[in-house]
Formats: structure tokens, sequence, C-alpha cells
């Protein structure tokens, strides 16, 4: 037995020196890994599938040069496919997930001559290292002008008449609501930025926060959207991966139940065609034609890289078929107002912590105890997201909406 | 006196298991209006023989002839289509139901079914043949001898007129068993044919018309029983002379070993096992234990040797060299055994307990000494040269010390035990069904070994089942009846049948008055 | 009548002995089979070459030297494991709760990372770590053990539930310990520091992991097979009427051999949280402490034959991912074939224990 071990462990090393042999360099040979936390049923997953074939459609790359590891799981998995595709040549590796961020650091710091990208991630500049990138996209932008959308509607229905008396809370204030993943700075901002759309169009509105503590789960982001429903909200978003709160929230609308909802990432028209009004998109191709192109090209890419409307990162999803006229036409006038700068989605006049408007922030935290000690987000009396990093930090819980636990 | 006519023919029958030959090229006929003995010894493949016939074997070569036609029998419901129905040794019942359910259970009906027809027939069947049955009674609430009739209606029921019963009387009384002889002679009577599994040579004479002998896996010959006698039978199941008796010596210097005063043990389902209990058992002599099967002899033995939680009374050693008396309870397994009280139980299932299957020989005989030792490592020698002295002495069939002791026929795996166990010297010797399923020649082993130990002035305590043995080795018999002690008899001034009714009835009813 | 007069087509008998090498001939027949089997599958599937996917399946699990690495990391993972389930199932014990063991092994080991990681001494972290690992599989493995021994209760369903209170617990911790804050994961411990990681011996990593489960491997083997616990286990798990009658105590047995058998899986744990993942979450057992079930009864508790089932299973387990991702096909094509493998290997026992006799030829002209 001790043999055949032996003879099968000298065979493996055989075949495996010959597999290394066949790695080598060259901007023709440019090798590309991709490590996704799902495939491309999953919405997230697919955004990001789909920028990078855009982009390496646009920048010259073969279908042949990429190499996909598709559900690799927000643990050591994520390390040794890192290992393992540096192996296999790749000079570019990028990973989707927020929660593969240490595992690429970690592959990051022992592969030098490797770049990794770990999209969604905070911790390249902070590490250190060279080879190590961020990037997101301003995702508060297209979640502000959804909120718009949403508004447009609440504002319809409160016209109408459609909005019941459970829906109205004791100061007066009509209950939505929205799904989050994890209570962190990327979900905060996204929530924050959706509130302050709806807001900008009826201004009494009061939201709940509830989590389901998992990026992906169809069956716990439907009992959320039910959970909302029948706390009386009329209107609901999310920041989760799946069609499991629109299609709650279609169901409840079909059986009487006024309420709508607007998604991420997907379209949500298929699942919910008439409470489903719009979806905050990314449009991931533009960060990943800018990587793809810097490694092309040679260039460094930058350690931390943002963008949103004005470069055409983020987007909004086709109007459904519920919105309320002249949704379009204000979706336009908002969109041009951020590009053009005049509108500050984070302005502090817009909001308030405990009644008082908020005047300091500090973005950046060094110490590890996850309270920002360094960096001021607040410039002028705007709260500046995504500049000091391209990760989100707007962590501040403002007035009018309440996270459950 | 009845016309006999050939029922089954067997012709060239072969079953072989691995390398083991089973049967080898068997003829046997089978007549209808007769009763058949079939007479082995173990592992002759007698009970194989007749697992084919009943379809729960297939032979590997070899025709049956059912009424003159050749039939492949493939399963034991195609047995009973051809009306072969077997009773086995362990009963194949449904305990929480009723005697008429389990009758029933596993034939194929339409829509309803009509307990009470069923249960009319049930009788029926019963009276035509003398059984005692209760249809409604469930089977947990019967005795073996209740469970045993329900097995046979079973197999009547459902149209068997060729039945074949594996060792009928292994578990039933003297007098149980005379009832059942009466029933078979009256299903005789009635045209059927019958075939019983045994290796009892008194029963062989007592209940068939016709013997016939296996040994090895080969019929080796038949005659009618009236033609024979004990002796050339045994000497046809063994292959050779073999002698008969066994050697009785009057007690030399018998002393008191064991006290037993007042025991009571309750299980744990709250029944009342012993109810005040006394004897005492004395070097160099043998105490017999009698009974119906479950009324207190396990009981009694594993209190002794400190495996069963006393409820009252008291177990007292009394030291061979001081004289000095100890209680044995309260004491643990490990500290009887070590003061030289040795129990050797044969359970139904013969390795349940005191050996293990799956291991060697050599393992087996470590389960007594194992601890011995600071090492945290067994000792494998001694273990070993005493396992290939036990297999020298006590004649161990086996291929060699490493054989799971599983893959030894049940006489072997008997002489594993008792060998064992006889070799730790111990001063109380306590065997229970020690020859329980063996055949003659390796039971007379048994009951040479146990002589052995009582001419060394060890206390020997001897369950058994067989009356006729009983009165034959045992010096005393101490006669247990519902967990009470029914009488203390001298065995060589009591007959059978008065030992019969004190293990039914307490001081034996009819002997008193 | 009308009754069949032939016999049956095919019977099947049991075999009283089987050579060693007729059986491993079996073995390897079946996997051949297996492969053969696969690769039809495969073909009428997917359409693809069944040579080029199991040239694939093998560069996925050996083709480099780090995937040779990994491959034989999560080998030794999953054989620590089958080691402690070891004397459990010799002993007719069914720890079910391997997984939990594992877990809570997990987390005595990081939390001495975390709260003592950058105050001890490295070889007293160690130290703390081992010891802490242990004691909690132990713990975990006790609890039911103890029920079982002195109640009775039944130990699959105990030790199953075990699972589920060490899955929240670790939820708990993982809660606790979370980075960043309201991630949900612990991240990896000590990232900067490498306070409490395995170090590389030899220039390898998980070199220390791989020595130190060989060297469970050779001691549970001896243990079993020649110490005097390794006899009462035996004994216990044939016949515990027996091992009552030789007056050996039954519970002090159980409760004794599971504390090892805990000992070992938290040690597991130990080892995946020191040793690979240099994190704790709820799949840092990852269901491999059900699978080690299957390695440890395909042994037969020989530990030297666990490498090889271990081996095996992990070798398809790499094998199904490299597939997945160079054919684009989804997981589930893979586990198919994982699956069709095992089916075969597991079916060869069969064909071990029994044997299939056919209807004579003879027997078809008489009928």
């Amino acid at each position: 037995m001790k043999r055949i071990i032996t003879l099968l462990l000298a065979l493996a090393m055989i075949l495996s020196l010959v597999a290394c042999g066949t790695a080598a360099k060259g901007s023709d040979d440019l090798k590309v890994g991709v490590i996704l936390v799902g495939d491309e049923n999953v919405g997230y997953d697919s955004a990001h599938i789909a920028g990078i074939k855009t982009a390496a459609a646009a920048v010259g790359i073969a279908d042949d040069q990429i190499i996909w590891k598709y559900n690799i799981e927000e643990d050591e998995s994520c390390y040794d496919t890192a290992t393992d595709l540096v192996e296999q040549g790749c000079t570019y590796i990028i990973s989707d997930s927020y929660g593969h961020q240490s595992y690429m650091q970690q592959a990051a710091s022992e592969n030098p001559d490797v770049t990794f990208i770990s999209m969604t991630g905070d911790a390249a500049a902070l590490s250190g290292l060279a080879n190590f990138k961020n990037a997101f996209n301003y995702t508060y932008e297209s979640r502000y002008v959804s909120g718009v959308v949403a508004g447009m509607k609440l504002a319809e229905m409160v016209a109408n008449g459609e909005v019941p008396a459970t829906s109205i809370d004791a100061d007066g204030n009509i209950k939505i609501g929205y799904v989050g993943a994890y209570p962190y700075a990327e979900v905060v901002s996204g929530y924050t930025g959706f509130y302050l759309g709806v807001k900008s169009i009826v201004p009494n509105v009061a939201m709940t926060v509830t989590y389901t503590n998992s990026w992906y789960d169809p069956t716990a982001e439907a009992e959320a959207a039910n959970s909302l429903i029948s706390q009386g909200c009329v209107i609901t978003s999310q920041h989760a991966d799946s069609t499991g709160a629109p299609s709650a929230c279609e169901a409840a609308l079909e059986a009487g139940t006024p309420i709508y909802c607007v998604g991420y990432n997907i379209d949500m028209l298929s699942v919910a065609p008439k409470a489903a009004l719009t979806s905050a998109q990314n449009n991931w191709s533009v960060y990943y034609t800018y990587a793809l192109g810097c490694a092309v090209k040679g260039e460094e890419i930058k350690t931390d890289w943002a963008a949103g409307y004005a470069e055409g990162a983020v987007q909004i999803s086709a109007l459904g078929e519920s919105c309320a006229a002249g949704t379009a036409e204000k979706v336009d006038e908002v969109i041009a107002a951020i590009k053009d700068g005049s509108l500050k989605i984070f302005d502090t006049a817009n909001y308030t912590v405990g009644g008082a408007p908020v005047t300091t922030y500090l973005a950046i935290d060094t110490d590890g105890d996850w309270v920002g000690d360094t960096g001021e987000a607040i410039v002028n009396g705007v709260f500046e997201e995504s500049v000091l990093r391209s990760a989100p930090y707007f962590g501040i819980r403002i007035d009018g909406i309440t996270e459950l636990q | 006196m009845n016309v006999s006519e050939t029922a089954i023919q067997m012709r060239d029958i072969t079953k072989t298991f691995g390398s083991v030959v089973a049967n080898d090229k068997v003829c046997l006929d089978i007549r209808r209006g007769e009763i058949l003995s079939l007479l082995g010894e173990n592992g002759s493949g007698k009970t194989t023989l007749m697992n084919i016939l009943s379809g729960i074997y297939f032979p590997d070569e070899g025709e049956i002839l059912v009424d003159g036609k050749e039939v492949k029998i493939r399963s034991p419901k195609h047995a009973y289509d051809l009306g072969i129905g077997m009773v086995h040794q362990h009963f194949k019942l449904v305990d929480v139901l009723t005697a008429a359910e389990n009758i029933v259970l596993g034939l194929p009906g339409k829509g309803r079914l009509d307990m009470k027809a069923v249960g009319k027939r049930v009788l029926d069947i019963s009276s035509q043949y003398g059984f005692e049955v209760d249809p409604e009674k469930k089977i947990y609430n019967m005795s073996v001898s209740q469970k045993q009739t329900v097995e046979i209606v079973k197999v009547l029921y459902r149209g068997a007129d060729i039945l074949i019963l594996d060792e009928p009387t292994a578990v039933l009384t003297p007098q149980e068993a005379d009832k059942l002889f009466a029933v078979l002679r009256n299903m005789r009577d009635d045209g059927k044919a019958i075939v019983i599994i045994t290796h009892k040579l008194h029963e062989v004479e007592e209940i068939s018309d016709r013997v016939a002998v296996m040994r090895r896996g080969q019929y080796v010959g038949g005659m009618m029983t009236a033609e024979t006698n004990a002796r050339e039978m045994t000497n046809m199941m063994v292959g050779r002379q073999v002698s008969l008796n066994i050697e009785r010596h009057e007690p030399k210097n018998a002393e008191t070993r064991l006290v037993i005063e007042n025991l009571s043990v309750i299980d744990v389902d709250g029944v009342k096992k012993l109810d005040d209990v006394s004897f005492d058992a004395r070097s160099g002599e043998v105490l017999g234990i009698a009974g119906i099967s479950g009324c207190g002899q396990k009981e009694l033995l594993e209190a002794i040797a400190g495996l069963q939680k006393v409820e009252s009374g008291s177990i007292a050693y009394i030291h061979p060299d001081t004289k000095k008396a100890e209680e044995l309870i309260g004491k643990n397994p490990k500290e009887i055994t070590e003061m030289g009280v040795a129990l050797s139980f044969v359970p139904e299932d013969r390795l349940g307990m005191g050996l293990v299957g799956n291991m060697d020989l050599a393992d087996n005989m470590m389960l007594r000494s194992f601890r011995q030792g600071k090492s945290a490592f067994t000792d494998r020698k001694s273990p070993r040269n005493l396992a290939e002295q036990v297999v020298s002495d006590l004649e161990v069939v086996t291929p060699g010390v490493s054989t799971p002791v599983r893959k030894l026929s049940g006489g072997n795996v008997q002489k594993v035990l008792v060998g064992r166990e006889i070799s730790s010297v111990p001063r109380v010797l306590m065997t229970a069904y020690a020859v329980r399923g063996l055949d003659i020649n390796s039971s007379y082993t048994i009951y040479d070994l146990i002589n052995q130990q009582k001419e060394k002035g060890v206390a020997v305590i001897f369950v058994g089942e067989d009356l006729d043995v009983l009165l034959e080795l045992c010096d005393r018999i101490l006669v247990l009846c519902g967990g009470k002690v029914s009488g203390v008899v001298d065995a060589r001034k009591i007959n059978k049948h008065e030992v019969g009714m004190m293990m039914t009835r307490l001081g034996g009813g009819e002997v008193k008055q | 009548m009308s009754h069949i007069q032939t016999e049956p087509f095919v019977r099947i008998t049991k075999r009283q002995d089987i050579k060693t090498a007729k059986a491993w001939l079996i073995r390897l027949i079946s996997v051949v089979l297996a492969l053969a089997v696969c690769g039809v599958v495969i073909y009428a599937m997917v359409k693809l070459n069944p040579i080029k996917v199991y040239a694939a399946m093998w560069k996925g699990a050996v083709g480099t030297p780090k995937r040779m690495l990994v491959t034989a990391r999560d080998t030794v993972m999953l054989l620590c494991i089958g080691i402690g389930l070891a004397p459990a199932f010799k002993m007719r014990f069914w720890n079910i709760g391997a997984e939990g063991q594992i877990l809570v092994g997990g987390i005595a080991t990081a939390a001495c990372m975390i709260y003592f990681g950058k105050t001890l001494p490295s070889w007293m972290l160690f130290a703390a770590m081992f010891v802490a690992s242990m004691l909690a599989g132990a713990l975990w493995s006790v609890v039911p053990a103890f029920f079982k021994a002195r109640f009775k209760t039944n130990e699959t369903l105990f030790t199953l539930m075990m699972n589920y209170v060490a899955i929240q617990l670790t939820s708990f911790f993982v809660a606790k310990w979370e980075n960043p804050f309201g991630s949900n994961t612990v991240g990896i411990i000590n990232q900067m520091t490498q306070a409490g990681w395995l170090p590389s011996l030899f220039g390898t990593q998980y070199m220390v992991n791989i020595i130190l489960v060989l060297l469970l491997t050779v001691g549970m083997y001896v243990y079993l097979k020649y110490s005097k616990h390794g006899y009462e286990i035996a004994v216990v798990g044939e016949s515990e009427r027996t091992a009552k009658y030789v007056g050996i105590n039954v519970q002090k047995v159980v409760v004794r051999t599971m504390s090892l058998s805990g000992a070992i899986c938290g040690l597991a744990g130990f080892i995946a949280v020191a040793g690979s993942s240099h994190t704790i979450s709820t799949s840092t057992a990852g269901g491999r402490g059900f699978t080690a079930i299957i390695v440890a009864w395909l042994a037969k508790f020989n530990t030297f034959v666990m490498i090889l089932v271990s081996v095996l299973l992990v070798f398809l387990e790499k094998g199904a991912i490299q597939i997945a991702s160079q054919f684009d096909l989804n997981d589930y094509a893979s586990q198919m074939i994982t699956g069709i493998i095992l089916f075969f290997i597991l079916g060869s026992e069969f064909f071990i224990n029994y044997r299939l006799i056919f209807r004579h030829r003879k027997g078809g002209e008489a009928a």
C-alpha cells in the first residue's frame, strides 16, 4: 500500500511539473482570474460577470484569458483559489465580494508581482500593499434616484388616498421599509441615500430597516419584506441580492395590500411586474474597463477608485408600469443635478441626528476599533462619500430611520 | 398402521457456503402420515437441508420432487404454496399483536379483514388437533409453549400439510413436550407429513416413526425407530462408539462454599424475579438448578456474579482456607471474579455474553485477564498461550487461535467459554445452559469438564434445561418456580416427573399429597 | 399448478471469507466501472470528452504544487476527524456530533488567538490553543456520553442536536468578534501579527497540520489495536453485556472514549483555525464532520486505510471544482460525477460481502 501511495505522489509530481512549465508571461498572455461569491444565477455576481465581459471585449482580452471561479466562500477557500490562480499564471485577480477581502489581502502580501483587486473592499490603502486595490461605485447616487422614483409613487398614493391609516405612524409619517443585508457602512450609506431620495419628494416618511445577515437569502429576504408589509410599510427597498423581497411584495399587492418596491442590481419586473418600480444598479464595466485597460497597457491601477452617474457607473433599471406619471422627467432632472454637482445627496442640511445637524465625522479607522479616528468626511457642510477611499463610510444613523436588529 | 405415501423426495441436494459444504448430495424422502426425526450433531446440515425445503436457501445442485413432480422452491411463500411450512427455533411473532393477528399477518387478503372468521378458523384448527390457543391473546402475555403453538397454527392456517419443526422441545418443560407430541401424533394420523429436527435421542424414540441421520453434511442412513436404539443412533450420528454414561461420584469433603439467604431481586419493570430464595452450594458437589425458562435462573446467577442489583437478602462466600464468610452483595463483578467465583453463562444466542464473536480465540481469552499488569498496552502472548492450551485440552475444532469465535460451531464456542472460566481456577463455577444446542459428543465433553471441576473440590452450580441430564449429572437439584424455591432435592432419589411437577407448582403438588 | 419450474435467475449468497487481494480487486474494478459510467454520463449530458474531464480532475486535485498542498491539507483535516470518530464508532457510539465538536474546538482556538494573541509568547499561545480546543471538543462530546451512560439517552439524536447548539454558539461568537463591525464575519484573525498561526515547516505551508495528523494516525492505530483501552472499546462495541460480564465499567469506558473522540475532533477545529483558515465561521466544519463518518466506516476504523479514503474523497471534491471551472459547468454536474464514483465504491462492499449466483445453464435446458 505504501508503494502505491509513493507511486501516486511521484506521478502527481511529474504531472504538476509539466503543468508548471507552461506558465509564461507576455502582454498577449495576460491572464485574469475572477473569484465570485456566487454564480450567474445571483444578481450581484451576474452584474460583475457582465461588467468584466463587457470590459474584456472593450480592451481586447480574449475569453480564454479569463479564468472564472464560481461560488467561492468567504473563507480560506478564497485564499486557496487566489493562490491557485497565481499558479495558473494570472497576474490580475479580481474578487467581487467584501468578505473575500482579508483573504485577498493575505494572498496579495505573499504574491507581490500579482495585482489583487478586492471589489467593494476598504482595506487597500491602509494595508500599504502596492499590489492590493479597492473599487466601488457611488451606489448611493443610484439609490437616491431610485428613492426619488419611490417618492413620486408615494406622492401619487397620498394624492389618491391609497395610503391606509395603519401606514401612518403617531408622528404623521408614512411608513416605508428597507431589507438590508448587514448593518455596516456600505448598507447604511445605501439606505440613507434611498431614504433621502424618497424624502426629497414626500417629506413626512419614516423608514424601518431590517437585516437578513446574508447577502443572498431569498427566504429570509421574503420573510423580512412580509414583516415590513405587516407593519404597514407601503414602499420597500433592499440591499440584498435576491428577488425574495419583490416576489413577496408582488404577492401582497395581488392580495390587495398597497405595497411597491425598489430592487437592487437585478431588474425586478420579471418577478414583480406590478409591485416593482425600478432597481438601483451598478454598471461595473466602467471600472473593469479602466482596470483591465491599465492591465493591458501595463499601467498602475489606482488603489481606490470610485465613480457615479458622471462616469456612467451607476444607473437605475427601466421604470415599471406602476410608476407615477412624470417620474421619468423627474428622474432625468435629478440625474442632471447630480451630474452637474448642484445636488449634493449627503448635504448635512438634508438630515439631522437627534434633531441636530451633523458637523463632523471621522471616516477612517486605523486602530481596529471600528470607530473612525482620522479623515474628516464633512467638508463645507457636505458629507463627501467615497472620496477618502472607495468603499462607503457613511455610517451615520439619521433621524427618521429605525434599524431593527 | 398408516399407509405412507411419499410427499417429498430430495435428490442429491448440495449446498455450500463459501468453502463449507453444508449439504453434500443428500437424498431424503418425507412421507405422509409419518413423523420423521432428522437426527444429527450440530453443523451436520439438518437445518440447512430443511431451510432448503422451506425456501430460505436455494440448493446449488440437486432436485426436489413434491408429490412426484420436480419443483424449484424459490421462496418461503412458494414453499407454502407447495404445502411446506417450517416452525423455526426462534419464533417469528410480533409481540404486541394477538395470536390471530400474527397468524394472518402477511397473508394476502381482499378489502376488510374479518378477524372473527380468522379466530373461528384458528379455533377449528386447534380443536382438530388438540391445541389450546386463545386467538385474542396478545403474544407478550403468552408462555413459550403457547407461542410455539401459535407458530404451528400459523403454518397450518396457511394450508401446510408438510410440517418441519426445528428443535421444538428445546424450550419446553417435559409436560409441555408431552402435549406437543400428542398434537403431532394427531396431525400424523390426519395424514400430514412431519419432520422434527432434534438431537435428543429419547424424544426420537418417543415420537418418531422413522429416523434419518446426518453427519457432516451427508445423509448416513435411515431406519424405522422401532428397529433401532439409542446406542445405534448415536454411533451413526457421531461416526464412532460413544459412551452415554455420565460418571457421577459421591461428593467428597463437601464444605459449604456459598450461602444464599432470603435473596430477592426485582427487575427494571418492577417484576419480582427472585422471591426469598435461600440455599447453599458446597464444594465438590454439583448443584443443579431446574425450572422452566425465565423463572429466575438467570437473575440468580447474575446476582451471585455481581451483575444484578439485589433487592434484599445476602450472598455469603465462605473462604476455603479461613472459613470466614464474606458478603458478595455490594462488590463489583471484577472483585467477585477475583475472589474465585466464576460464571460461565451461555445465553440463547451463545455469543451475547461471555464471548465476543468478532474477536479471535486469543482475544477472547483476554477478556478476564487483560487488566493484569501496569502497562497501558495489552499482553498478547499469555492469552495466546492459554488459547492454544484450551484448544488442545478441550479438543476445540478451529483453524487456529486467530479465528473469530463466531466462526466456530456452537459446541466449540462453549468449550472456549467454559475452558476460559476453568482456567482461572475458580472456587465456585456457575454454568448456565452449558450444553444448550450442543450435540451429544460435545455435551459429554462439557459434562466431563464439570465433573473434573467437582473432583477438584469446586462448588459447581449447573443451570440446565434437560431434566434427564440434571438427574444424571447433579448431586442435588434446586427447583425454582416463578422466582421461588420450590424445593431442593437429592438428584439420586427423585424422578423426572416429580421435578417437572415442582417446576410448575411450588413444592410439587402431587408429590406431597 | 402454476408454480414456476425454473430456478431464480440470480441469487445472492453471503460470502464466508474473501481474500484481501480479491477484495481489493473488486474495489479496483468498481472504480474503473464508475469511471466508465461517468464517462458515458458526461458524454451524454454535456458532450465532453471524458478523458479530458478526468485529466481536468487530476489537474484540479494535484496539478500544481499548491493544489497538491491544498489537497493534502484538506485530506488531513478530514482524516483527523475520521480518527476522532474511529474510537466512538468502534464502541458503536453513534457520534454524529463531530461537526459541533470541530466548531467548539475552533471557537476555543480562535478565542485564544483573539484574546491572548498579543500578550502570550508564541509557544504558550500554541499550548493554550491546543489544550483549549481539545477541552472544548471533549466537553461537547462528554455531555451526550454522560447522558447515554447514565440515562441511556439516544446518542445519535443527542450528538446531532449538539451540532445545532454549536452552530448557534459559533454564530454568537462570530457576531461578537466580527471584523469589520457589522460584516458578520470574523475575517482573518491576527492578519498582521500572524500570532497563533501554525508556521510553515521545511518551507512548506500546512506541514505542521500534516505531521500532526499523521502522528495521530499512528497513535490511534496503536491505541485501538494494542492498548487496554482499545481492547475495552472493542469489547463494549461488540457486546455491552459481555463487557459488563467481565467487569468492564461500561459507563466509564463510554465517557472516556467519547472525551477522546471529542478532543480529537476539537483538535481538528484547532487545525482548521490555526493551521489553515485563521478565521472561524459556521462553515469552519463545512460538513466534514459528516463526511468523516464515511471515512471511519469505509476504513473499518483502520486509521491507515482512512488515509486512502480521505485522499479519495478530497481528490474527488477538488476534481469536481476544477471541472466546474474549466468546462464552465455548474457544481451540480461535477457533484454528480462524485456521487456516481462514491456509489460504486460503496456498492463494491456489497460484492465483497455477497456473491451473485446466476442460473445454471443446465437448469435452463431442463426448463
